[in-house]
């Protein structure tokens, strides 16, 4: 039997809480969180246990990080894994939370989303620039500009989607229910009009299978797209020191 | 964060902490011990918060030679800041005395 087990996440963004209680129950099978792994985590065998789990965002520098660290071993917390700003801590239930203002629970939100904000804007100005195209060129050229357009439509909505996540989760924990609510709405609608606009435009059964394959292609090219950015974008920032 | 809004009260702790170079560790000890063992300021936020004093010229680095026990201490501008909530907090805790006393009479 392998002593190695993936456990998927439900997206960070969406469903923090949710992956820690989950985290919880496999340690207490005896199976424990090593490190992130892609859009999940990896779990090695060892003994039951009962481990409390939280996340923090902090863009870190090794030295920074060193500091960082300390403040949580100090506090009763262990540093599980780092990746890119996103940071994994475990304590033994009954140990105080890692935030204990809900000021700095909402910049930890905000420090989550920061690091896709870039990628948003230049996907969003890369697909209206693609379908701008599709409107101007005609024949094979079209269907090109066509295609990737819908990739890119496919990767930016659940993009702009997560920022807005982010954002729902900063305004509620400052308790800006109002304001949260908007910005679940609009990711909401920013996730379904998109599709109805393109089922609907969709005009023979051969263009609408062609639209599901680029969907796919973007749905699985989002998540690898995101993992990259990451990862590039801490390595470029700090030169590429393991924090 | 403005200069004239009122400092949180994790922030009001940490700069109180702050008249004397502390690291964060023992910033974190003595506003337990301070509080009787009643506040508790959470890592996260701590890091945070000092983060934040930094930015604002309210903290800087006293001594940084050693990564992990690096300290903190108050500014010029920092006792200024320090110094008004303090003059905001005694209005508000003579508003609350004052009321009660007049309730019991």
């Amino acid at each position: 039997m392998s002593n190695t087990k993936y456990m998927m996440s439900g997206g960070l963004a969406f469903s923090e809480n949710k992956d820690m209680e989950k985290l919880r129950k496999f340690s207490l099978k005896g199976w424990h969180v090593s490190t992130f792994a892609f859009m999940g985590y990896k779990l090695t065998k060892g003994t039951s246990t009962d481990y409390i789990y939280s996340v923090d965002y902090q863009l870190l520098d090794t030295e920074e990080k060193e500091e960082y660290v300390d403040f949580f071993h100090a506090s009763g917390w262990t540093h599980v894994t780092s990746e890119a700003n996103m940071h994994l801590f475990r304590a033994l239930p009954g140990t105080k939370p890692i935030h204990t203002e809900r000021e700095t629970v909402a910049e930890k939100h905000e420090n989550s989303g920061k690091m896709l904000i870039h990628a948003a804007i230049l996907l969003c100005f890369m697909t209206a620039l693609f379908w701008l195209g599709s409107l101007i060129t005609s024949e094979g050229l079209q269907i090109t500009f066509i295609v990737i357009a819908i990739i890119l439509t496919a990767i930016t909505i659940p993009t702009v989607g997560t920022i807005l996540t982010t954002y729902h989760n900063k305004w509620k924990a400052e308790g800006k229910i109002i304001l949260a609510r908007i910005a679940k709405s609009v990711a909401i609608l920013f996730v379904i009009t998109p599709l109805f606009v393109i089922l609907l435009t969709a005009n023979s059964p051969n263009s609408l299978l062609r639209l599901f394959i680029s969907m796919a292609i973007g749905g699985i090219a989002l998540p690898v797209l995101i993992w990259i950015i990451m990862s590039l974008y801490y390595k470029f920032s700090y030169k590429g020191e393991k924090i | 964060m403005k200069a004239n809004e009122q400092l949180t009260d994790s922030m009001f702790y940490i700069m109180a902490a702050l008249t004397k170079p502390r690291h964060g560790y023992a910033i974190m000890n003595l506003i337990e011990e301070r509080s009787l063992g009643q506040i508790t300021i959470g890592p996260a936020s701590m890091y945070t918060i000092i983060k934040k004093l930094l930015k604002q010229e309210w903290i800087y680095l006293h001594d940084g030679s050693k990564a992990r026990r690096k300290t903190y201490l108050l500014t010029e501008k920092g006792k200024e800041i320090l110094k008004a909530d303090i003059q905001l907090r005694k209005l508000m805790i003579n508003l609350a005395e004052e009321g009660l006393k007049e309730a019991e009479e």
